[in-house]
């Protein structure tokens, strides 16, 4: 039955099959085309229906009517509302794109804003801080501010100082490693919060070579880290702690830039 | 889209296929289009793409309904044949409307809308407020009258 109903609206949309290409928009239409295609007898009829049409074209337009054409339109072009331009898939789905574009953008120059030389360094490094276990350092119980003097003499790396808001905390072990870069850093471990300390080398300027300075204190996040960092004499110093800045402000001496 | 909707060319030899006659399909054309632009000047023009063809539609309807009208007899039809093609190239497009203007409507409104090759089927059901099944009876009842039509008035191309 269903068949039966199938192929009579097949042969229905065949007998009404366009003449020319550009009115074929519809898709059981199409199918209906495609599967007669090559029948003699829907051939005859797409011929007959051609060359009537070709005939109909032939009709010439008196000079009279002809006039009117030049007038202005007598169909409104209808109007798009909004509505139905924010419907149509296309806009939405450009809508949808250029808001994710505009997302990773906002999200990019947000996380950027408080960069500052050295911070994709230091963020490396609140990672190696998650990730230290007290066993991987050297035990060392002495005053953080005493170390200096270790890193010169042992490794010899100058102006690797302990700021003086860290300078009295009593450490647990201290270790120098060197990261990714060939980067000598020097990581101590103190007891207070557990809380580590990071001295590495500071970012210059590659065509002159000057260190890239900064003022006062920055901040930055990484993995439920965050660190506190400064630059004195070339080399950064990072307060690591776990938690958030209000865990390290305490400890800074200067507010924050 | 809008420009094919309103291509006023093809309204006219509308009116031409549906009357059979240029002087009258020039009146109902005229009428149409004055009406349209009354409507125009006074901004009320329907709202719908295909209003111009209804309304021209309805004018050639009403213009020939005071005419003589076709004995409803039963007219000869055949199968659509290859020949078919040379047989109307010999035709002359008066000749054309006059056979369709003499077809009963809706086919009359049937024929001269799908050999504008203007409007999709769909919107052909839509003009001529038709279902899929009726204009394709029409169409297709039409293709072999009109085929056994040229059959009579060429039949040395038929005997071929």
């Amino acid at each position: 039955m269903k068949l039966l109903s199938s192929m009579r609206r097949q042969r229905s949309l065949l007998n009404c099959a366009p003449i020319s290409a550009r009115q074929l928009g519809d898709r059981p239409m199409r199918s209906a085309i495609s599967r007669a295609d090559n029948s003699a007898e829907f051939v005859d009829q797409q011929n007959f229906d051609r060359a009537l049409a070709r005939l109909v074209r032939l009709i010439s337009i008196p000079a009279e009517s002809a006039e009117w054409f030049s007038e202005k339109d007598l169909v409104p072009l209808s109007k798009r509302t909004w509505k139905s331009t924010v419907r149509n898939p296309a806009v939405l789905a450009i809508s949808i794109a250029v808001v994710v574009i505009a997302g990773v953008f906002v999200f990019n120059f947000v996380s950027h804003l408080h960069d500052f030389p050295g911070s994709a360094t230091a963020r490396k490094l609140l990672g190696v801080a998650a990730s230290t276990r007290p066993l991987m350092l050297d035990p060392v119980n002495a005053e953080a501010g005493t170390l200096s003097d270790l890193f010169f003499m042992k490794h010899g790396l100058e102006h690797y100082d302990v700021p003086a808001e860290f300078a009295d905390f009593n450490t647990i072990g201290c270790r120098v490693f060197e990261d990714d870069e060939s980067r000598r850093v020097a990581q101590i471990w103190l007891s207070e919060k557990r809380m580590q300390l990071f001295l590495f080398p500071a970012e210059r300027d590659s065509k002159t070579g000057a260190v890239l300075q900064f003022p006062g204190w920055r901040y930055v996040h990484q993995e439920g880290w965050t660190g506190a960092v400064t630059e004195h004499s070339g080399v950064l110093f990072m307060a690591a702690i776990r938690g958030g800045e209000k865990d390290l402000a305490p400890y800074l001496a200067t507010p924050k830039e | 889209m809008p420009e094919r909707k309103q291509n006023l060319p093809q309204l006219y030899r509308f009116c031409f296929l549906m009357l059979g006659d240029s002087r009258k399909a020039q009146e109902v054309f005229h009428a149409t289009l004055r009406e349209a632009a009354v409507r125009a000047a006074r901004g009320e023009l329907p709202d719908e793409p295909f209003w111009l063809f209804r309304d021209a539609r309805w004018r050639c309807l009403d213009a020939t309904k005071s005419d003589l009208q076709p004995e409803s007899v039963e007219i000869d039809e055949s199968a659509v044949a290859p020949k078919a093609e040379s047989q109307i190239q010999r035709l002359d497009p008066m000749q054309l409307a006059i056979w369709i203007s003499a077809a009963p409507d809706p086919q009359r409104t049937a024929l001269a809308l799908f050999y504008l090759d203007e409007f999709d089927y769909r919107e052909i059901l839509d003009i001529a407020e038709l279902k899929l099944s009726e204009l394709s009876h029409f169409l297709a009842k039409g293709r072999t009258q009109l085929q056994a039509w040229l059959d009579s008035k060429f039949p040395d191309q038929s005997k071929a």
